[in-house]
């Protein structure tokens, strides 16, 4: 897994002005974080709110910085505004206020164009797996590498080694449908990080499993997290988020009401 | 973005949704044929129109009395007039003689010869000839008609005639090509959004994966192209078995003159081809401009 997992990362917080003390910038801007902080930072959120038409707040001056290589948690109730924070790390939505920095770069400042580039390197992976129904296993993960421009021969050997890696070596050429839910969960963790994405968000990945699937899953998140890659994930998982003490962040209402090193789901 | 894989998607997305791309081709066809028929007619019409002016006479028919002065009196006349480029008296003799080549049975059985003598003046624009006839009715003393002149004709109501049943007819086709391009545009945005309903989910994980827009929006935009294309080349083919089939067996009949013809057929498909194709642009961008933002 390590091997397969080494690779890219995003830019680091290099635009970061170390000079200053206690206004950091980024891309040419103040942050409100301390600047601490920031080195090595994975994600930034600094001061977010978001609110959706026409007056519902999903997120309230959220603030955050989760560094390379974390794991962290990301819990509360439902409407709490934690799939919020998803959409916005790949810039499915925007900020109604405050600055989102992924791996460096102040996402609202980032062109559209640079979008793709974005998701490229912030995998997710959802509840609902999001697996093209009508292609097997090995062509869902191919799917990825072709649509990101890979060469075929690459994709020849990067699809099976992934698939082999997250336990489905013998279940490449299975249709969606021929595989059981957290069989179909490995295909869509396999094709989220087929490319070594520095960062991994996780819509309630074990949403949908029953529990002795989502520990073989929550394993193979924790490997991933292991080989470098940093994992944000949003869950309901009491029992997983309690056994595992990662770092919690939680959030009420969409205020962060919570941020625990080694915190438990309460 | 690989062009192999768009076009790939593509072709499986044509296939999905078979009907609505099959109507859309067909609308198309139909709205490029009728405009290649527009514009072969119209262009036709314009050839025609300038041929005919070309063949405007005024001609001046003398009573079978008329004296040879008086037929000389009217010729100095037009002699003397600066629109005229050309005239040239035929003789009721001459007038036979031609009467005879032309329409042979109709004067077979002639007892006598009732053709009149004759001007026939050729003015150097068509426009003059109205005003030529108007000009020699009035030659004579004190303005009226000079002796011996039984009538003056100037063509000019038979081809003014012609020449608006042309351009009703033009107006007509011009209508239908507008209302048959934007029903084509319209069905080829359709079948686009069907398109890219039917695979929305397909959508969402090319831009989740991180697909640039262009290799989102690639295989759309190709589907219509490829509507625009299949139907206008259809098209361009049942225009050109109508050219070599159906119009030497109608013009047989209508045409006598080579240098009345319409637009070159080369050019004609070009256009037809041409518009077809940014008839399947204009569809496909519409929607995606409207459906797909990624």
């Amino acid at each position: 897994m390590t091997g397969a997992l080494q690779g890219r990362t995003l830019p680091t917080v290099q635009d970061v002005d170390l000079k200053t003390e206690t206004t950091p910038l980024v891309d040419g801007r103040p942050l409100s974080l301390p600047q601490e902080s920031l080195a090595g930072a994975m994600v930034v959120l600094d001061g977010v709110t978001k609110i959706y038409e026409p007056d519902v707040v999903a997120l309230r001056d959220v603030s955050f910085v989760i560094e390379k290589g974390e794991f962290v948690f990301v819990v509360g109730a439902s409407g709490s505004g934690k799939s919020t924070i998803i959409r916005l790390l790949i810039k499915e939505l925007e900020p109604t206020r405050g600055r989102i920095i992924v791996g460096g770069r102040d996402l609202g400042r980032l062109k559209r164009s640079k979008v793709p580039m974005l998701r490229r390197n912030v995998a997710c992976v959802f509840q609902d797996f999001k697996l093209l129904p009508n292609r097997t296993a090995y062509e869902n993960v191919a799917y990825a590498l072709k649509v990101q421009g890979e060469h075929r021969d690459s994709i020849r050997k990067k699809a099976p080694e992934v698939l082999t890696l997250v336990g489905l070596g013998s279940k490449m050429n299975s249709y969606p449908e021929e595989l059981s839910g957290g069989e179909q969960q490995r295909v869509s963790i396999a094709r989220a990080v087929v490319n070594h994405p520095p960062l991994l968000v996780c819509d309630e990945p074990t949403g949908n499993l029953d529990p002795d699937t989502s520990v073989g899953i929550m394993q193979l998140l924790y490997r991933i997290n292991r080989s470098g890659t940093t994992i944000l994930m949003v869950t309901h998982d009491r029992e997983m988020v309690d056994k595992m003490r990662k770092r919690v962040i939680a959030l009420d209402e969409g205020k962060l009401s919570r941020d625990e090193r080694r915190g438990g789901y309460e | 973005m690989r062009v192999g894989l768009v076009a790939s998607e593509a072709v499986r997305s044509l296939r999905a949704s078979m009907s609505t791309t099959v109507a859309a081709t067909l609308t198309v066809l139909i709205g490029m044929f009728v405009l290649g028929l527009t514009i072969a007619l119209g262009t036709w019409v314009l050839s025609w129109s300038d041929h005919v002016k070309k063949q405007l006479l005024v001609k001046v028919y003398f009573t079978s009395t008329a004296t040879p002065k008086q037929e000389a009196s009217v010729g100095n006349f037009i002699r003397t007039d600066d629109r005229v480029v050309k005239y040239t008296f035929v003789s009721s003799e001459r007038a036979l003689v031609v009467m005879r080549k032309k329409f042979p049975d109709l004067v077979r059985n002639l007892s006598y010869n009732p053709l009149p003598d004759s001007f026939e003046v050729i003015p150097k624009k068509a426009e003059y000839n109205a005003q030529i006839k108007r000009e020699i009715l009035h030659s004579g003393p004190k303005g009226t008609v000079p002796p011996g002149i039984e009538k003056v004709k100037d063509g000019g109501e038979t081809s003014r005639r012609v020449l608006r049943v042309g351009s009703i007819v033009e107006l007509v086709f011009l209508i239908g090509v507008i209302v048959l391009l934007i029903a084509s545009t319209l069905l080829i945005a359709n079948t686009i959004r069907l398109s890219i309903f039917a695979r929305r989910r397909e959508i969402e994980v090319m831009k989740l994966v991180g697909a640039t827009n262009w290799f989102v929006r690639g295989p759309f935009m190709l589907e219509g192209l490829i509507c625009g294309l299949l139907g206008s080349i259809t098209a361009v083919f049942l225009l050109l078995v109508g050219k070599e089939v159906l119009l030497p067996a109608i013009l047989g009949h209508i045409q006598d003159s080579k240098d009345v013809h319409a637009l070159a057929f080369e050019l004609q498909a070009l256009s037809i081809i041409g518009a077809g194709l940014l008839l399947g642009a204009a569809g496909s961008g519409l929607t995606l401009h409207r459906f797909l933002r990624v």
